[in-house]
């Protein structure tokens, strides 16, 4: 049976410190859980609501950012819904990790970052808010 | 987070604690950039103490790798920590900027 918990926040970016804190308190003791599997989840979490705060709430009152983590048997699952202006996280470009400095852009990385610690990343838009839902396969 | 600089010889190390994210980063910025406008401008960073560094983060450094060679100086990094670790390769930092395990080695690399 799978186990849940939720926290919500208002979309501000004290609020990253509080979702990472939320992330490692329920993973803890977790069978497949290690600091490395930690670690991609918390980079994957607050990538996803630095670019819901700074972009999904731009030009708009900060509304709520409300995060649900599910433990399954072999997974774990993060449905991020806020009610912001949605985007397709599939149309970020890739950023080019070869690239020279002079090169090199500065930003870009957190839709790359989130793809790299996770094993499936789904986006939808729905009458209840816009849904980032990021899977975790345990091995 | 809580930043830390200290001057040894010709290098100025910047030692960095707790996370550095979109909340945060902006203060490591100016720190850094706040040392090349007083002239230091080869730098080594050390992210030792670093629990939590997110694409914010990395997109400090690289501005402050540019600046500090921009100034005719370097910037170096020490990362001993596996998720910095692995945030610094996922981007491919290490092409770009050296990246040492202990403070003391970064520091001695600008004199060899």
């Amino acid at each position: 049976m799978a186990e849940t918990f939720r926290i919500a926040r208002a979309a501000h970016l004290e609020a990253l410190e509080d979702f990472r804190a939320f992330i490692k308190v329920h993973c803890a003791g977790k069978n497949g859980i290690n600091d490395e599997v930690l670690y991609d989840l918390q980079l994957a979490v607050d990538e996803a609501c630095t670019n819901i705060i700074t972009h999904g709430y731009n030009d708009m009152d900060p509304g709520s950012i409300i995060l649900d983590l599910e433990f399954a048997r072999d997974q774990v699952l993060i449905t991020i819904t806020d009610f912001g202006h949605s985007f397709e996280p599939g149309n970020a470009p890739t950023p080019d990790i070869h690239a020279p400095i002079e090169e090199r852009k500065e930003s870009g990385f957190g839709i790359f970052f989130i793809q790299q610690s996770v094993d499936h990343m789904d986006y939808k838009v729905t009458e209840d808010g816009n849904k980032l839902i990021l899977t975790k396969i345990l091995k | 987070m809580k930043t830390e600089v200290k001057h040894e010889n010709s290098v100025t190390v910047v030692s960095v604690s707790e996370s550095v994210d979109a909340m945060t980063a902006a203060d490591l910025t100016k720190t850094i950039n706040d040392q090349i406008s007083d002239g230091h401008v080869n730098l080594v960073i050390d992210l030792a103490g670093v629990v939590f560094m997110s694409s914010a983060g990395l997109r400090t450094l690289l501005g402050a790798v540019k600046e500090s060679r921009g100034a005719g100086g370097d910037l170096r990094i020490v990362s001993s920590q596996a998720g910095v670790d692995k945030v610094l390769k996922m981007s491919g930092f290490h092409t770009i900027a050296k990246v040492f395990t202990s403070a003391a080695d970064a520091v001695a690399s600008f004199s060899s």
